[in-house]
């Protein structure tokens, strides 16, 4: 290997190094947010007495929460649908469509959610009759204290 | 491979004179004391690297702009070692680019026909100390804001405008979030800038009309009015 060739190498090598060493972090640096993944961001969501819930009717709760984006603590309004067929048992929806984000209502007369950006209808129990959603509403588990309602965490579809 | 690529695009861009011009030109047999430009110019990529990436978070107003640096070292992965580069690199700019300066004094490399280089290269120094005053202001902590408060206040003393170079300096009587953004502007847009240009020029000349040889004895000699002990 002449001395030139040598030379090259070495002064490529030393920049493809420097180059990796700042390249690397940047792109860590530049996704690093993404990473954070959303849960409920506290323990439980107190929702409401399940009194206000009539059988057979999905009644819409909403409930403030603190959630910290950055370093910014914001207050996010959530809503839940929370459905019983018994009085007893509980189910509770978002009421974000699956389809692009857009907040969903129940409808009396049709005994069904209806989106309004691009008319898709969802069941009783949140499944997808028409329209383009890809999957169901998202369910949340549900917990009973003293006739309180609370959101304790996202079911997994 | 590597052939290959750089043949398909010399045929279409034709760059070859240009790296030539760039990478292979000629220079004088010189010491180490001539790379301090070239590790300024290095460090002030970093510098333009680094800050682009800290804007990507940063935020200057009084509410944000404290809690999004700490943001920034503390959450973000290799956040601290981003801030870190730009924080260290503006202390390194300023000590490599005097060291770049004091070379070229010792040297005489200012004489003809580099006495634009020269200026230029005065006013790039001018700048970088400009890029370290309103960038100490950004974190927005303590420090920050009393070492601003000092700086600006010494306008002030300024015969006749003083008062009125301050209240230009702070955007108003007191240091105020309409100081921060300035100093953000000003740090982000206008430096960058003059930076640009002028580094331009001057790089445009170490190319153009080449870098100067170390002065010896001999060549001292050569001048017939001065008498040279050797």
């Amino acid at each position: 290997m002449s001395r030139r060739t040598f030379l090259s190498r070495a002064t490529a090598s030393i920049v493809g190094g420097i180059g990796a060493l700042m390249g690397i972090p940047t792109v860590a640096y530049l996704i690093s947010p993404a990473k954070a993944r959303g849960g409920l961001g506290v323990e439980a969501i107190p929702l409401g007495p399940i009194s206000k819930v009539p059988i057979g009717e999905p009644t819409l709760f909403k409930a403030t929460i603190e959630r910290k984006t950055g370093w910014v603590t914001q207050a996010e309004e959530l809503a839940f649908y929370v459905s019983t067929d018994d009085g007893r048992n509980f189910t509770a929806m978002s009421n974000v469509c699956t389809h692009l984000g857009c907040r969903v209502r129940w409808v009396d007369d049709e005994e069904e959610f209806f989106c309004p950006c691009h008319n898709a209808v969802f069941s009783k129990t949140g499944t997808v009759v028409s329209g383009p959603p890809p999957r169901a509403l998202d369910q949340y588990e549900l917990s009973v204290e003293d006739g309180q309602l609370f959101v304790v965490g996202k079911i997994e579809a | 491979m590597i052939e290959k690529v750089s043949a398909w695009f010399e045929e279409r861009m034709g760059w070859k004179p240009i790296w030539k011009a760039l990478a292979l030109r000629n220079i004088p047999k010189v010491n180490w004391l001539y790379t301090l430009g070239s590790a300024t110019l290095l460090v002030t990529v970093n510098q333009i690297l680094t800050g682009i990436l800290l804007t990507i978070y940063y935020v200057p107003s009084p509410q944000d702009a404290y809690n999004s640096v700490a943001f920034i070292t503390n959450e973000i992965t290799a956040g601290w070692l981003i801030r870190g580069l730009h924080h260290w690199g503006a202390s390194a700019m300023v000590v490599l680019a005097g060291l770049h300066m004091l070379r070229v004094v010792f040297h005489g490399a200012y004489k003809f026909p580099r006495e634009i280089t020269w200026f230029t290269g005065l006013g790039l120094l001018a700048v970088t100390m400009a890029f370290g005053f309103t960038g100490y202001l950004l974190p927005w902590d303590q420090k920050a804001y009393w070492a601003t408060t000092v700086g600006t206040r010494m306008l002030e003393v300024t015969p006749v405008i003083g008062d009125w170079l301050l209240r230009i300096a702070r955007g108003g009587e007191e240091l105020s979030a309409v100081t921060l953004t300035r100093f953000y502007g000003t740090h982000v847009w206008v430096l960058p800038s003059v930076l640009l240009i002028l580094l331009g020029i001057h790089m445009f000349l170490v190319v153009r009309i080449g870098i100067s040889a170390p002065p010896t004895a001999e060549e001292a000699a050569e001048e017939p009015d001065v008498e040279v002990e050797a």
